[in-house]
């Protein structure tokens, strides 16, 4: 029976184990596999022809012939769409002009109602929008409707009438198809090159590409005609358009969205090694990651040799006391300190007290604080790890202390003191909450390569960046990409930082033993 | 053995070699922005067109909200703040005692939106409808004309200036002449950033929030206020009811000719004004 127990018992836990194992796989492959899997969607993606063309413009890659060749085939894939736009753009001018022209005969009339239509009439020009001077024929036939001697002129009422009917509705929708035309495909020609790059080009992705074509095609409304809360409806815009040359052009827009855009599968490493446009709608993540290895080598330096040096003396030099026990109580705490009161140091001591530029330096050395119990720790389990007889050895050989030290203890210890080095990069790449005062820019320039120009300007850096663009950035939502983009590449460095630290580690045990 | 630890001891000299000598570097002309999430994706946009045409300054860019910004001009630590409220008279009596002269730069107009979801009916409220709803007053949708939804409450932090305008504009009010400043409700989320407001109302069908007129996207719907939507023609004819401008600070007027200089004046020009217009804020002057 307690044989039994014992049996059952050992299962259970055992099984316990195997469960929990069992969790944690799932819970690494709950969290990882999305971050690849979508961050892998900021480096391969079917890029359209505006990606391409924003490449050639911005960055100046890829093949500039070929790429003429088939803009010029894109061109005239969507010259339709714009002779189209044009063409009734061009009808609805004809009507506006028909009616400014019956305004005009009435304002040559000798009475109070040429004074009322010329008044409203000077505010009607080339260099409106034409929403607006619609709307001022609309509001001076709502005043002219008013008029006490309307009767008189029926006729031209009943005109005007008419025409800003057939107008109206269609004018503003006809802007909001621009609009939309424009998001998708870029600045129509002959329009004026905008200000912001992210009107400069089209929808660079295929993925957003659809996103975009949709609103083209369908106005998003929403129905409060129920009696809770609303819900969406999708209203194909080509209602707004029925009976009117535009009609076809949804159905085509619609069928040849391929041949304006061409997407293609396209490998964009350049995410890595370019600098971001117009605020990472466009580009690479260079400045990140320059940042986030000038804040993570710059930490080690500091963080290092101070670390190595107190481990040394705690293990080595310190006689156990009151004092040596609690100066590692001290170090102890230190570890478990949430990050951002060493933030909030660091802002106190290293910017307001020391008066520091906010900056690389500052984040450094902020980032060497908060690593630097690890690396205290780790060192000193290693050295204490080195067997007794190794210093009895060196001793009696004759060498001194500080000799025996240098020369065999240290160097027997690398392993552990190396591994904890590289895991705490690992951390120092991370964090965030250290470098919001110290460091972090949302926007900052690429970092110089000559470190000694960097130490005094603010970065960015990957891990805030991530935060500031999820949260921060006016089209969060249309850089899903981006973000999870960078998510991938900070989560691979630790990885590899990590990796890397298992390898070392082995290497130097194996070369120590044999 | 032995060489592995040299090679360990120069690495360490060359470390404190590098700490030293960084004293010493070269300059790069950089201009360090903080402040207001509001006026972040003016300066942003600002801080790529200017490097873009200026090579070799780095313009930094941060946004930790209106009251750090000050804070931040304030010790030297940046050399525009980004407001999107005026300076507080404490901050300019700290900032005077500090030997820093802030001088304004409005660089746009902003009307502060009041976002819900899209799916909500109702399309608008009164300012008293509005403070009623932050205070507490009213705590269901049904009482505004809505469905029976218990209203999920979202304010900016209390750092942030888009806070303090809206605690000006919307919570204080005139009883028997005197002003009165209403308390937001004490159930309400304080959200860090605009683009956190916008975020949390996205994803929660009863809640409403304010943010700065460039944050409003497809994805929520601005509420008309006393009957005026915001838009950059109801803000600037100041219709809109709760309207701001947006500040940039520096230290005394900056010395002409100087990057600080170009970079506060940049709303100015064409492309600057239609650079502010297009990320969805108000430009100061129409052509």
């Amino acid at each position: 029976m307690r044989l039994a127990t014992r049996k059952l018992l050992d299962v259970s836990s055992s099984s316990l184990g195997f469960i929990s194992i069992g969790i944690m796989g799932v819970a690494l492959l709950v969290i990882l596999v999305p971050i690849f899997s979508r961050g892998a969607q900021a480096f391969v993606f079917k890029g359209t022809i505006e990606h391409r063309r924003l490449l050639l413009e911005r960055f100046e890659r890829g093949d500039a012939a070929a790429f003429a060749e088939e803009y010029e085939a894109v061109r005239a894939a969507r010259q339709p769409v714009y002779d189209t736009i044009a063409t009734f753009g061009a009808a609805q001018q004809q009507t506006l002009d028909k009616m400014i022209a019956v305004l005009t005969r009435l304002s040559k009339r000798n009475d109070s109602i040429a004074r009322l239509v010329k008044r409203r009439l000077r505010r009607i020009s080339d260099d409106e929008p034409f929403l607006d001077n619609v709307d001022t024929v609309s509001k001076v036939l709502e005043r002219l409707e008013g008029h006490v001697d309307s009767a008189e002129i029926a006729g031209d009422l009943a005109l005007l009438h008419s025409g800003v009917d057939a107008m109206a509705p269609q004018v503003a929708a006809l802007e909001e198809l621009k609009d939309a035309v424009a998001n998708l495909l870029g600045p129509a020609p002959g329009t004026v090159q905008p200000a912001l790059p992210r009107r400069q080009y089209g929808a660079t992705r295929w993925d957003r590409a659809e996103v975009r074509l949709q609103d083209l095609l369908y106005e998003t409304l929403w129905d409060y005609s129920g009696d809770g809360m609303g819900h969406r409806v999708l209203k194909p815009r080509v209602e707004q358009f029925r009976d009117t040359p535009m009609e076809p052009l949804f159905d085509y827009v619609e069928h040849h969205a391929e041949a304006m855009l061409q997407p293609r599968w396209t490998c964009y490493w350049g995410f890595l090694f370019d600098k971001p446009l117009d605020i990472h709608i466009f580009g690479g993540i260079l400045p990140e990651l320059l940042g986030t290895i000038y804040l993570t080598i710059g930490a080690i330096l500091f963080a290092v040799p101070v670390g190595i040096i107190t481990a040394i003396y705690f293990s080595e030099y310190a006689r156990p006391g009151r004092i040596v026990s609690f100066l590692r109580t001290c170090v102890s705490t230190l570890a478990g300190v949430p990050s951002i009161v060493f933030g909030m140091f660091g802002l106190a001591f290293f910017l307001n007290a020391c008066h520091m530029p906010k900056g690389v330096l500052a984040g450094a050395l902020t980032l060497s604080l908060l690593i630097l119990p690890t690396i205290i720790r780790a060192s000193e389990e290693a050295i204490r790890a080195v067997p007794r007889t190794y210093r009895e050895a060196a001793l009696s050989l004759g060498a001194g202390r500080w000799h025996t030290i240098v020369t065999v203890i240290v160097p027997a210890a690398l392993p552990g003191i190396l591994t904890g080095t590289v895991i705490s990069m690992g951390r120092a790449a991370g964090e965030t909450a250290p470098i919001i005062f110290t460091a972090a820019a949302s926007v900052a320039a690429v970092l110089s390569f000559n470190p000694l120009q960097v130490w005094n300007q603010p970065t960015a850096s990957l891990s805030w960046n991530i935060y500031n663009l999820c949260t921060e950035h006016e089209a969060a939502n249309e850089i899903r990409h981006v973000q999870f983009g960078m998510v991938a590449v900070l989560v691979t460095v630790v990885l590899v930082l990590n990796l890397f630290a298992i390898l070392l580690r082995a290497r130097i045990a194996r070369k120590l033993k044999g | 053995m032995n060489m592995r630890l040299k090679r360990l001891i120069m690495a360490a000299l060359v470390a404190t070699g590098l700490c030293t000598s960084v004293a010493v570097a070269g300059e790069v002309d950089t201009l360090v922005l903080d402040g207001s999430t509001t006026v972040g994706p003016i300066a942003k946009a600002f801080a790529e067109y200017y490097m873009a045409k200026h090579p070799g300054v780095n313009v930094t860019v941060n946004e930790s909200g209106s009251g750090n910004g000050a804070k931040s001009l304030i010790n030297s630590g940046c050399s525009i703040a980004n407001m999107s409220r005026f300076m507080k008279d404490n901050e300019f009596a700290a900032a005077v005692e500090k030997g820093v002269m802030p001088v304004a730069h409005v660089v746009a107009m902003d009307g502060l939106p009041f976002l819900v979801h899209p799916s909500n009916p109702v399309k608008g409220l009164t300012v008293q409808q509005v403070r009623a709803i932050f205070s507490g007053a009213i705590s269901n949708w049904k009482e505004v004309g809505g469905p029976d939804r218990e209203i999920v409450v979202v304010s900016r932090d209390t750092n942030s200036g888009t806070y303090e305008t809206f605690h000006g504009l919307v919570m204080t009010h005139d009883v028997d002449g005197e002003k009165v400043k209403e308390k937001i409700k004490d159930g309400a989320e304080y959200v860090g950033s605009n683009g956190g407001i916008r975020a949390r109302v996205q994803s929660t069908p009863a809640a409403i929030g304010y943010a700065g007129l460039g944050f409003v996207d497809k994805t929520v719907k601005a509420l008309e206020v006393n009957g005026v939507y915001p838009s950059g023609q109801t803000v600037t004819s100041g219709l809109y009811p709760v309207s701001r401008p947006l500040f940039m600070f520096t230290n005394g007027y900056p010395k002409l000719g100087s990057h600080i200089h170009a970079f506060v004046t940049l709303h100015l020009s064409e492309q600057g004004q239609e650079i502010v217009e297009d990320i969805g804020f108000v430009p100061v002057t129409h052509y």
